[in-house]
């Protein structure tokens, strides 16, 4: 295999990105300036060797604590749960929430072989536990089957710490993803979030 | 309805095909292999957008070729594209790409007749479940919905019991109990509503035999969620042992009679088909009145294997029930009854129309 085909397939392998795709990415690349080309490849591989996921929360980060679960102005009293770490980011362009995160990272779907202990629901109940000055856990999976799902099973693990537990309002269209929700309508998910009744 | 233009793309042997149709629809005659199933199957492809045959869209393609096209106007505009590679499948309505196909579901109203259609009676519960979830999916979203929802959650149950996952699997019994109860409740009121129906339309061709239909709950089976989630709880140490969800809608029968015994058991061959016609004429029927409109009938090679005096009641039927348009094939002139030849002939041949 030429590099060239190489890049093309190793391009063909990311998400949303087709044959014909990768094709026009790769000799787009090719016709680029060599600086800009070993700049783009210096990042991607600095993301892999910096990037680790916050050992308290999951967040993606270069720093350990993550930069959020470090700032002493975040309302260490509520959690919000969310099921990838790329779902940070949307929920804090909003500007409407100061509390801290927690990562599930992923969520469960037996089909696709995630089960309860592929999630990192062990390491929010720690969170949870003696000394925590955590009051309030918001669920902010996707409102899809599964986003359900789990946020009924999390609820369920957290029932013990008498934690209040709420779910963010599915203002969301059922199976839309957080991800891709506009700011205005995530700001009015976590506001209008409600209790979640025993699960 | 009426289907006005048709246009066809490396569908199964039918390379490329644009058709306008007649008010009326059109006789089209041909050997077997030349392509009259295939051509039906394009037109039904539009209602569904999954083959009637309840094959893969991969299979569709025509030999060697990358993708097949569909394009139906009947009123709205109606396309379905399918790409091998990557296996995409796009659809649009005048024009407009849909997001969920269900939003396209049912703008193309069709009901199909084939012998085939006996395997309605004479095969198992699965074939009837599938008629009644292809009828009540065209008549209501809240139930494609509630269908869609009832499968996901299905799958994902299953696969966590197949891997002994049971938190996991518990964890989908709400969902599962919630659009349990809401597919049974949808299949129960539609077969309580035409029960009698069946059996008039039984009657009326020709069946003298006590024609019956009702729809039998599987036990632990229910039209609330709360009765169904109870079920499933109930039969969890079981399900986990199975491997296998053993209660919801699933494993819920349709069950057609005569004189009390199972058709599918007790019936003659020829009873069969009466009852199977009977079945898609209270699907013209039913769809007919939710949509206001009469769908396209097509008729594959329907009348061959019927005796002369059915043939006649049938016709009779279908002047009422379906007067509007109807695409009728079949191997031979002869074997087409002589009063639907009031449409164009066709000759059908390597894939091609020829008037
Ligand atoms: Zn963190």
């Amino acid at each position: 295999m030429s590099v060239i085909e190489e890049l093309t397939a190793e391009l063909a392998k990311l998400p949303g990105i087709g044959r014909k795709t990768a094709t026009r990415l790769t000799y787009h690349l090719l016709k680029q300036p060599a600086a800009t080309v070993t700049r783009l490849a210096e990042t991607i591989r600095a993301v892999g060797e910096r990037v680790h996921p916050c050992t308290v929360c999951g967040n993606l980060s270069e720093v350990e604590p993550c930069p959020i679960c470090a700032d002493p102005r975040r309302d260490g009293s509520v959690v919000c749960v969310v099921e990838e770490a790329s779902d940070i980011g949307p929920i804090e362009r909003t500007g409407a929430y100061r509390g801290l995160y927690h990562v599930l990272g992923g969520r469960l779907s037996p089909l696709d072989g995630v089960g309860p202990d592929d999630l990192r629901v062990d390491a929010l109940r720690s969170r949870l536990g003696n000394g925590s000055h955590v009051r309030e856990v918001i669920l902010a999976t996707n409102p899809s089957m599964e986003g359900e799902v789990t946020a009924t099973f999390v609820r369920g693990v957290l029932a013990a710490t008498g934690v209040r537990v709420t779910r963010i309002a599915l203002g969301l269209p059922m199976g839309g993803e957080l991800e891709y929700a506009d700011g205005v309508t995530i700001a009015r998910a976590l506001a209008a979030r409600r209790e979640m009744g025993e699960g | 309805m009426e289907l006005t233009a048709l246009t066809i793309r490396n569908f199964r042997n039918l390379a490329a095909l644009d058709v306008e149709w007649p008010e009326r629809g059109a006789v089209i005659i041909g050997d077997n292999g030349q392509g009259k199933t295939n051509l039906l199957e394009a037109i039904y492809y539009l209602v569904l957008f999954r083959s009637f045959r309840g094959v893969k869209d991969r299979e569709l393609v025509r030999f060697a070729e990358a993708g097949f096209f569909v394009a139906g106007s009947a009123g709205h505009r109606v396309t379905a594209g399918y790409e091998v590679h990557g296996a995409r499948k796009k659809v649009t309505v005048d024009g407009a790409p849909v997001g969920k196909l269900g939003d396209a579901v049912g703008r193309l109203l069709a009901v199909s007749f084939s012998p085939a259609d006996r395997v309605l009676v004479a095969g198992g519960p699965a074939e009837r479940r599938r008629y009644l979830d292809v009828l009540l999916a065209l008549s209501d979203r809240r139930y494609l919905d509630a269908l869609t929802a009832l499968r996901a959650a299905l799958r994902q149950r299953n696969a966590a019991l197949r891997r002994g996952l049971a938190e996991a699997a518990w964890a989908f019994d709400e969902p599962l109990a919630h659009a349990a109860a809401a597919v049974a409740a949808g299949r129960l009121a539609w077969v309580e509503r035409h029960a009698a129906r069946f059996g008039e339309l039984c009657a009326a061709l020709g069946e003298a035999d006590e024609p019956g239909v009702a729809y039998h709950l599987h036990r632990g089976g229910a039209v609330d969620a709360a009765t169904v989630a109870a079920g499933l709880a109930g039969a969890r140490e079981r399900d986990l042992r199975r491997g296998m969800t053993t209660i919801g809608p699933h494993r819920d029968e349709l069950r057609l009679s005569l004189a009390g015994h199972e058709t599918r058991w007790v019936g003659s061959a020829g009873q069969q088909r009466t009852a199977a016609l009977a079945l898609r004429l209270l699907e013209a029927e039913s769809l007919a009145r939710i949509h206001g409109t009469n769908p396209i009938a097509l008729f594959d090679d329907a009348f061959a294997e019927l005796d002369a005096r059915r043939q006649e009641r049938l016709l009779s039927l279908i002047g009422e029930t379906l007067p509007g348009q109807a695409i009728i094939t079949a191997p031979r002139d002869a074997e087409v009854p002589a009063a639907l030849f009031d449409r164009p002939r066709w000759q059908m041949q390597g894939g091609r129309l020829a008037a």
